[in-house]
């Protein structure tokens, strides 16, 4: 971004402060302004609102319900989440904590977590809004309930692109920037024939009474599907799951938006072939039809008298080229002859259903956005989802961005960016990026000396929550500037190349760093031999999350990011180190990790990096005019590490430390000849 | 031993020093050469910089070794004699030539034969280029082998970098044995695999020897024999030795009177006793033995009816080893007699493996840092951090405000030089223990991770002191027991001291005051102001504030304080220094400042003039960046050491030695300093020594001579000499660069060799959005396994061509 552009979007923010400021005299005739709009009191649209508030910014929050997560009042239908709240872990690291609690919001309050609310390690789904109230009133968030925006569209702020949101009371909200963190509502829906006959996730009944008995056909392999099937498993007489892709398991995948362990019964019943399955097929190509009860012949004209205790039809599955055949979609009519059954007498699906249940997940809420200013379906998830920059941004909708699980298409199936525990940090990269564009702070930084980075790396690496959750997606960078160096935490990865303009922070000609947490190849068998590798040498061969160190020399451009390696979060670097993975995610020790580690700093930075007591240094300091690093900032600082003699022998004895008595057998000798031999030796040498 | 070899090596030092083989050409002489057609490595230079000098040197070493191949080696000096095409253009010291006659065989970068080790193997391997074959892959391998089967064997040898000793001592075996045996130089890990070697990867040498001129049919493998010890001159020999010897010696001695080669070679001979009636069988274990045990261990046969033979019945067999007596046994399996061995040599293996390994320290999973080696080495300890209190977060706050003193220290465990200070830290914690008012407290910023951000500590270890109602103060002095405990103990003082009185300016100066520092730090500091209204007072409490725990500072702002600086050509404000009790006072002026430049001046002033350099204080002097005046002391207090301190002080005092730090060390309190004298002049002279060392300037060491006195008179005449180049330098200084200790482990060369794709960028045909497109192709697959059936086996689907 140039500083001019910087410059007139400065200007353009001050006069929107300045305009907000007028506006409040207008509030009267149904118009508000503000700098942001985060529209959606969700996970994400408050975890927004934190950021901005603790940045002082004009914002409010816009919630068409009275109070705030209203989503977790219906969802998930049977009321466990499946975000782990895992109190205990052993540890009192704050940070580290958070990679094993998935449903707490970030803030600087170290008591407002999500264990406050419950204990459980799969909590109800009501306790969830019950910590998002919280939330609010304990951070005074502004939040202005009961404002349901139907209509957005782009306005000329000032030569920039700004929204009008109008709600149902026709109060209009001006705003410089949008957040739209409004979730996912819309039930996906796929078109086939009789798909009115099939009931939604978001209405059928909970009560597992009311299956009692009944062949029931879900569409959908997913959690939701999964959760349902759970939940009648032990009435239902016969639960089949049928969808397009076979069911992925998250423990498999490591994504946990596929099929979590905690609703997989299912799968237990299939497999010990306890009357349920899994079928995969298309959905487009199917048909839910009704068979008459006469439509079909009957051999024996005896009438038989109707059942009226069989009142409800049963529905069958059938493809729909078996109705085309009738020229029309003349459904009215199915017969034997339309059933797939009738063609292939061993087909899966061929006994009837008394209910098709549809859980296909959800979409975004495309309708509310006026054309200008509607963001285009994402290339990716089945289009469900808005399409964003790298940045978070809506594609061709400049200052709208959008937050939460709706952010999702750019880790879609990669990583957590879908999921509370995920997008917290990714709203938190967000609003940095926000502080940089609009009001020119520069992303954070802490600036390292060169010999504390690997002590550094070492303390992210071991209790950073963010690249842990957000892994692949997330990562730190590591600006190197010679003898020093700048550590920027939780960059988005894929905007790499707009490193500068977005977080305001200019390269040197040192190059950089990126740490990046990482799952690998996951070519073996999940649960088999050879799962985990232990050699370091071998670690970039690790199947768990594991970090990984990418040395540029430039930064990657556009270009390098879309050719990277299939499968890589970056382009192939200069050099690059996998720190293997660890059981207990601990990379801490010093031959398996720290030493590596070191060694491909020293090759990054072309520099030792080794320790030195300080008789080493004091040595070196004398003997050589550039003593090592080490010796630079710390010894000739006078900050030596001196050690003691306990150390300083072992040190001799891995002869890693000058002995000072010349040959180590000679000085033996000394020992037992006694002091008038030193003179001597010393003349003879 | 060690004396032996240090002999040997002194003497092959005076040795190559005496008798330089390196010839240096005029443009007559280089003409005439080109005309002989000999062979000559030759080396054109204009003016010499360190980096040349210490190429001439290896080039001087190479000279010696080549001269053994007929080799020349030859510098031409540019400046006196220019040569057409070699003495002009930008390759001008850069670059070496090999000749044939007047061709130029080939070129070399200076950086490419750095030592004599790559002069000779370069020069060696293109010289011999035709001789040895170079080889890449396998196939390339199995080719040489056919060519060879029946006709000739085979030395490979694998160099995984070129110019190193092992392939220097490849080379030569190769210039030797050349016409004996087909000479194979590999590089590739391709190869390495091929013979069976674990790990590829590991960057050590091989040699191996194909048995090719003894098989029976061309479609048999050549038998290849891996040498087993590190790749040099005398093992190659030892070994082609080795491989040229019988399989099988048959002897009718007993077995301390065979004499068969290995002995001579030193290595283990395996005796095997035979019978008549069992001669056959006898003869097919030696044979299987022989084979397994090749190149490292000799087999002989034994006939027992021979008169000689004095063994008794009840063994079988019989070992020795070099240098040792036979050792008779019972031999029950052949595999038995393997293991042994396999054993008994594996044995001896990894005590050389472990020597070693000392010396390359390289290898990947030892530890190449001395912290972290020492630290680790301690990780059966249990740190005993009684005596340092555990910080939490709902600790902390309250601890740091009980005590008058509470010291902090960050630390990380993972950390080693964090650990390593941690001892120390536990070291003085145990000697304050009891101490009223000062605590020693810990935070492992691991785990409370809070804290340590909290206090914005971005540097580990970090020591902060913690005084109720002050801001934190960080140490930061030296991370050891000595210096952190003086630093505490000095803490406590309350700094500065207010003095009323003259009287109490006096004890405060002759160390009365605070008599029980004394040991921790003579020197006193006094600021001295007319009136407690001066303007600097404020400014110099709040200095003293600052280095409270470095130096103990008197403040006396009172109206007799004109008299401690009458007569002196100071005015007030002045700054007053005792060093120690007795000593003459030291005044400054007291310019008003603000207090971080009163505590750099406070800091300067405190300086010794004559210091004597300790590990301790060593960055405070080199800080001065002037070069050093540096009188070494031995271990014994001699009197001649104490006259040259003497002169010294003398010509320190007379100002004329302002342009330099005089100063000494005691090899006896500081034993570094033999290491110091041994790396500036490569011997340690009779002490006293005095050296002058321009670390900031130059790069020589200049040596006071040592038949010399040392004198003033003679001092200054040596330092005229000096600066006036009339004196040698003794040594120099290296100007090295701190690259990385070891060779870098790449993994990307390790993907792309391992999983060719992997690595790789996409091609750039592919569409935009890489992500997307996966995962687009991914969701096709399935798609495309779909039949019109719904299939519960996808695996299995059932075709029915009716639907």
């Amino acid at each position: 971004m140039s500083v001019i552009q910087r410059l007139s979007r400065l200007l353009y923010v001050l006069s929107l402060v300045l305009a907000a400021s007028g506006s409040g005299l207008h509030g009267r005739n149904n118009s508000v302004s503000h700098e942001y709009c985060v529209l959606g009191a969700g996970p994400a649209g408050l975890q927004m609102g934190y950021f901005l508030s603790r940045s002082q910014r004009d914002y409010i929050i816009l919630e068409r319900n009275t109070g705030p997560g209203s989503f977790f009042h219906i969802y998930p239908r049977h009321r466990k989440l499946i975000s782990i709240n895992k109190i205990y872990t052993g540890r009192r690291n704050k940070e580290f904590n958070l990679r094993h609690d998935w449903n707490s919001l970030l803030s600087d309050r170290p008591d407002l977590l999500f264990q406050r609310i419950s204990q459980e390690l799969y909590p109800s789904a009501d306790d969830f809004p019950r910590y998002l109230s919280m939330f609010v009133k304990e951070l005074g968030l502004k939040v202005k309930y009961g404002a349901d925006i139907g209509r957005i569209k782009t306005s000329d702020l000032n030569g920039n692109q700004g929204y009008i949101l109008t709600d149902q009371n026709g109060v209009s909200y001006q705003c410089s920037v949008l957040l739209v963190s409004t979730g996912l509502w819309v039930p996906q829906q796929v078109d086939f024939l009789g798909s009115d006959l099939v009931e939604g996730y978001e209405s059928i009944p909970t009560d597992p009474e009311e299956f009692k008995d009944q062949a029931v056909l879900i569409l959908g392999k997913g959690n939701s599907a999964f959760e349902t099937a759970q939940s009648i498993l032990g009435r239902a007489s016969r639960i089949h799951l049928y969808s397009p892709s076979p069911v992925r398991l998250a423990w498999q995948t490591h994504y946990v938006g596929d099929l979590r362990a905690v609703n997989n019964e299912l799968l237990d019943t299939y497999q010990l072939k306890s009357l349920d399955g899994l079928v995969e097929g298309r959905l487009e190509d199917i048909a839910i039809v009704r068979r008459e009860k006469d439509g079909g012949k009957r051999r024996t004209a005896k009438k038989r008298s109707q059942t009226p205790t069989e009142g409800k039809e049963q529905l069958y599955l059938t493809l729909t080229e078996l109705l085309d055949d009738q020229n029309g979609n003349n459904i009215s009519k199915v017969t034997g002859q339309n059933l797939p059954g009738y063609h292939t007498d061993n087909f899966s699906l061929r006994q009837p259903y008394d209910r098709v249940i549809r859980c296909l997940g959800f979409r975004f809420n495309f309708s509310i956005f006026d054309g200008s200013a509607r963001p285009p379906q994402s290339s990716g998830a089945r289009g469900r989802l808005p399409g964003i920059t790298a940045c978070y941004e809506g594609r061709g909708t400049p200052n709208m961005f959008v937050l939460g699980t709706a952010a999702h298409s750019r880790d879609y199936r990669m990583s957590a960016g879908g999921f509370v525990h995920g997008f917290r940090y990714t709203v938190r990269a967000v609003h940095k990026i926000l502080e940089q564009r609009y009001h020119n702070i520069a992303w954070p930084a802490t600036e390292l000396s060169i010999s504390q980075l690997q002590s550094w790396i070492l303390r992210r690496v071991n209790e950073a929550s963010g690249p842990y959750q957000m892994f692949g997606v997330l990562g730190d960078i590591i600006l190197l500037r010679g003898s020093y160096c700048e550590y920027l935490e939780e960059f988005p990865l894929q905007a790499l190349p707009q490193l500068s303009a977005l977080s305001g922070r200019l390269l040197s000609d040192h190059g950089l760093l990126v740490l990046v947490m990482q799952y690998g190849l996951n070519q073996t068998d999940t649960l088999g031999p050879g799962r985990a590798e232990s050699e370091w040498t071998k670690a970039w061969r690790s199947n768990f999350l594991h970090p990984v160190l990418y040395y540029y020399n430039t930064l990657p451009t556009e270009k390098d990011m879309r050719q990277r390696p299939v499968s890589w979060p970056l382009p192939r670097p200069e050099a690059v180190h996998h720190m293997v993975e660890d059981f207990l995610t601990e990379w801490d020790q010093p031959i398996s990790h720290s030493q590596p580690l070191r060694h491909f700093l020293e090759h990054c930075l072309q520099t030792d990096l080794r320790a030195f007591y300080a008789e080493s240094c004091f040595l070196l300091s004398l003997t050589s005019r550039t003593p090592p690093l080490f010796c630079r900032q710390g010894y000739l600082r006078k900050q030596g590490i001196v050690g003691n003699s306990h150390l300083w022998q072992h040190a001799r004895e891995a002869g890693l430390m000058a002995d000072h008595q010349g040959d180590t057998s000679v000085s033996e000798y000394l020992k037992h000849a006694g002091a008038a031999v030193v003179s001597a030796m010393n003349f003879d040498l | 031993m060690c004396i032996v070899y240090l002999i040997a090596f002194l003497f092959s030092l005076t040795s190559e020093q005496c008798s330089s083989k390196l010839i240096e050409d005029s443009s007559q002489s280089f003409m005439e050469r080109m005309h002989t057609g000999k062979t000559s490595f030759i080396y054109f230079g204009n003016h010499v910089n360190p980096t040349i000098k210490l190429f001439m040197e290896q080039l001087e070493m190479s000279a010696d070794a080549l001269q053994d191949y007929g080799i020349s080696v030859v510098k031409v000096n540019c400046s006196e004699d220019a040569i057409a095409n070699y003495c002009t253009g930008e390759k001008l010291m850069t670059k070496a030539y090999l000749f044939r006659g007047s061709e130029v065989l080939r070129s070399f970068d200076i950086d490419t034969v750095f030592d004599v080790n790559a002069i000779v193997s370069h020069v060696l391997f293109s010289v011999l280029f035709n001789e040895v074959r170079y080889v890449h892959t396998p196939a390339e391998l199995l080719r040489v082998e056919s060519a060879a089967k029946q006709n000739s064997d085979i030395v490979v040898g694998h160099i995984p970098v070129l110019g190193l000793p092992e392939h220097r001592a490849l080379m030569e075996a190769a210039f030797v044995y050349g016409t004996k045996y087909q000479f194979v130089q590999t590089t590739g890990t391709l190869v390495l695999k091929h013979m069976g070697v674990v790990d590829p990867s590991s960057s050590q040498a091989w040699l191996w020897f194909l048995h090719c001129k003894g098989v029976s049919r061309r479609s048999d493998p050549c038998p290849s024999i891996p040498m087993r010890k590190p790749l040099n001159t005398i093992n190659i020999h030892t070994f082609l030795q080795l491989m040229e010897a019988p399989l099988v010696t048959e002897a009718v001695l007993d077995p301390s009177d065979v004499d068969v080669v290995h002995m001579h070679l030193g290595v283990p001979v395996l005796y095997l006793f035979s019978q008549l009636q069992t001669q056959q069988l006898d003869w097919a274990t030696a044979q299987t033995l022989a084979l397994q045990l090749r190149g490292e261990v000799g087999v002989v046969v034994i006939h027992r009816d021979g008169p000689n033979v004095k063994t008794s019945l009840k063994y079988n067999a019989a070992y020795r080893l070099p240098q040792e007596d036979v050792k008779y046994f019972t031999l029950n399996s052949a595999e038995g007699v393997v293991k042994l061995f396999k054993e008994e040599l594996l044995q001896e293996h990894k005590f050389e493996d472990e020597e070693e390994d000392e010396e390359h320290w390289s290898d990947l999973d030892i530890l190449d840092d001395e912290v972290s080696e020492s630290v680790y080495r301690d990780r059966d300890l249990m740190l005993d951090l009684e005596s340092v209190i555990e910080l939490t977060s709902d600790t902390f706050q309250i601890t740091v405000t009980q005590n008058d003193i509470t010291v902090v220290l960050f630390y990380f465990k993972w950390d080693a030089v964090c650990m390593a200070f941690i001892q120390s830290y536990i070291e003085v914690a145990d000697a304050l223990e009891g101490m009223n008012g000062v605590k020693l407290a810990a935070v492992n910023c691991g785990e409370w991770t809070d804290i340590c951000s909290d206090h914005n500590v971005t540097s580990f270890p970090t020591v902060l002191i913690y005084r109720p109602m002050a801001a934190a103060q960080l140490y930061k002095g030296m991370l050891g027991t000595k210096s952190l405990h003086r630093f505490i103990l000095l803490s406590l003082v309350s700094n500065p001291y207010l003095l009323s009185s003259s009287a109490e300016v006096m004890s405060f100066l002759e160390g009365d005051l605070y008599s029980k520092h004394m040991y921790l730090t003579p020197v006193r500091v006094l600021g001295l102001f007319s009136s407690t209204h001066d303007m600097g007072v404020t400014s110099f409490e709040e200095a003293a504030r600052l280095l409270r725990g470095e130096t103990i500072l008197g403040l006396f702002a009172h109206k007799e304080a004109e008299q401690w600086v009458e007569g002196l050509s100071v005015n007030l404000p002045a700054l007053l220094v005792s060093r120690s009790p007795g000593v003459p006072y030291e005044v400054y002026s007291l310019p008003s400042s603000s207090p971080t430049d009163l505590v750099s001046l406070i800091k300067q002033v405190e300086l010794d003039r004559f210091p004597e350099l300790t590990v301790e204080n060593l960055p405070w002097y080199l800080e001065l960046g002037k070069p050093l005046l540096l009188l070494f002391i031995g271990k014994e207090d001699s009197t001649e050491s104490m006259k040259a301190l003497a002169e010294i002080k003398q010509l320190l005092s007379s100002g004329q030695l302002d342009s330099f730090l005089p100063c000494w060390i005691h090899l006896g309190r500081t034993p570094v300093g033999r290491s110091i004298l041994e790396k500036y002049l490569g011997f340690v002279p009779p002490l006293p020594v005095l050296v002058m060392s321009r670390l900031k300037t130059g790069e020589e060491v200049f040596l006071f001579p040592p038949e010399r006195p040392l004198m003033a008179k003679n001092i200054l005449q040596w330092i005229h000499d000096v600066e006036n180049g009339q004196e040698q330098p003794a040594g120099l200084i290296p100007d090295g660069k701190w690259g990385p200790p070891v060779p870098f482990f790449d993994f990307l060369a390790i993907m792309d060799q391992e999983a060719p794709t992997y690595a790789a960028q996409r091609a750039p045909k592919m569409k935009t959005g890489g992500r997307e497109d996966h995962r687009e192709q991914k969701h096709g697959t399935p798609n495309q396994r779909q039949t019109p059936h719904p299939s519960p086996n996808p695996q299995a689907p059932r075709q029915h061509s009716e639907l």
